[in-house]
């Protein structure tokens, strides 16, 4: 199995597992830390948020709706204000990455079992899912400035956008490696006698940055404010 | 002992799962994605909705981390780490929560 004969041709560590892989969990654990850190920002200025301005007010009311300061929706002094966040749309892009993370093991699975073709399809699919899943991204950072909720608007906005933009960094990150993966597949001798450990890996990247998504969902999306 | 190659090895005795088997934990995640999205829908829950959105979330992360990630099928070394790494995140955001929830100073800046 090609599994196996992997775990043969590892290089010698003295913790016998390939130092590689190692180094690559090292990271995804300093990245919790990095996740961890904003996430808890985020929460610290979701519990509360203070009222807008008077000029906001006057800039972003319209049909005497506020739009562009809360999260989601509510009624303060008499004052109706339309929340920014749309949750149908982020099932959405919740599904397509969940579904990249389906695909990327099947791209991991052809890799290891010496099946190319199968291994390359799902890797452009899980790189078009990721793409999609961006692209989910870029329509809610729009509409949001649209709305007039941008960087600087108030905490709830600076939190939000740092810690999204960031999960959207790291995906924008996952995406190019598996662009140029597919690419160096294509080359005459392919991705070489490690070929599995290398999309392994790359998978590992992209299954954490779908398991921080997984987090996100929860903590900024459904869990009320 | 989780270290040395006798252990390596031993760690893949245990078999990857097989792609119809992916498929299932992909279509088990949407499910559990489904009905988070249905709990947050649902009006009466009241404080029981955060527990249970923390822990569907939860059963998803282990999932993926576990079936996908192949950690389940690893070296408990790469399963200490990852852990160790988590639960200081745990630890910092706790922190940061304790420290500044509700705290006027940084909510009005």
């Amino acid at each position: 199995m090609a599994q196996a004969s992997h775990a043969a041709a590892a290089p010698h560590s003295s913790t016998g597992i390939d130092s590689r892989k190692v180094l690559m969990w090292i990271f995804l654990a300093s990245e919790c830390l990095f996740f961890g850190s904003l996430i808890a920002t985020y929460l610290v200025f979701k519990g509360d948020i203070p009222l807008p301005p008077a000029g906001f007010l006057e800039d972003h009311t319209d049909h005497g709706v506020v739009t562009g300061w809360f999260p989601t929706d509510r009624v303060i002094d008499g004052i109706e204000y339309k929340g920014v966040l749309s949750i149908p749309i982020t099932s959405a892009s919740t599904f397509v990455l969940l579904m990249s993370s389906v695909a990327m093991v099947l791209a991991v699975y052809g890799a290891q079992n010496g099946r190319p073709k199968m291994m390359k399809l799902w890797l452009l699919g899980t790189m078009l899912l990721g793409i999609i899943f961006l692209g989910f991204q870029v329509f809610e950072f729009h509409e949001f400035g649209a709305h007039g909720l941008n960087l600087a608007t108030n905490q709830f906005g600076a939190s939000f956008f740092v810690l999204t933009g960031f999960h959207g960094a790291h995906v924008t990150v996952g995406v190019l490696m598996l662009g140029s993966m597919l690419l160096a597949s294509m080359r005459r001798t392919g991705l070489g006698p490690e070929a599995g450990f290398h999309v392994e890996t790359i998978g590992l990247y992209w299954h954490f940055v779908d398991i921080v998504w997984i987090v996100i969902f929860t903590v900024v999306y459904l869990i009320p404010a | 002992m989780s270290a040395g190659g006798g252990h390596a090895a031993g760690s893949h005795e245990r078999s990857h799962p097989t792609v119809r088997q992916y498929v299932l934990i992909g279509l088990l995640l949407t499910v559990i994605t489904i009905v988070e999205l249905a709990a947050s829908y649902t009006p009466g829950l009241g404080v029981l909705l955060i527990p249970i959105l923390v822990v569907l979330s939860a059963i998803k992360f282990a999932i993926v981390v576990a079936y996908f990630m192949h950690l389940r099928f690893e070296d408990a070394l790469l399963t200490r780490l990852f852990v160790f790494g988590f639960v200081l995140a745990g630890a910092i955001l706790i922190a940061l929560l304790a420290l500044f929830w509700g705290d006027p100073a940084v909510i009005n800046r």
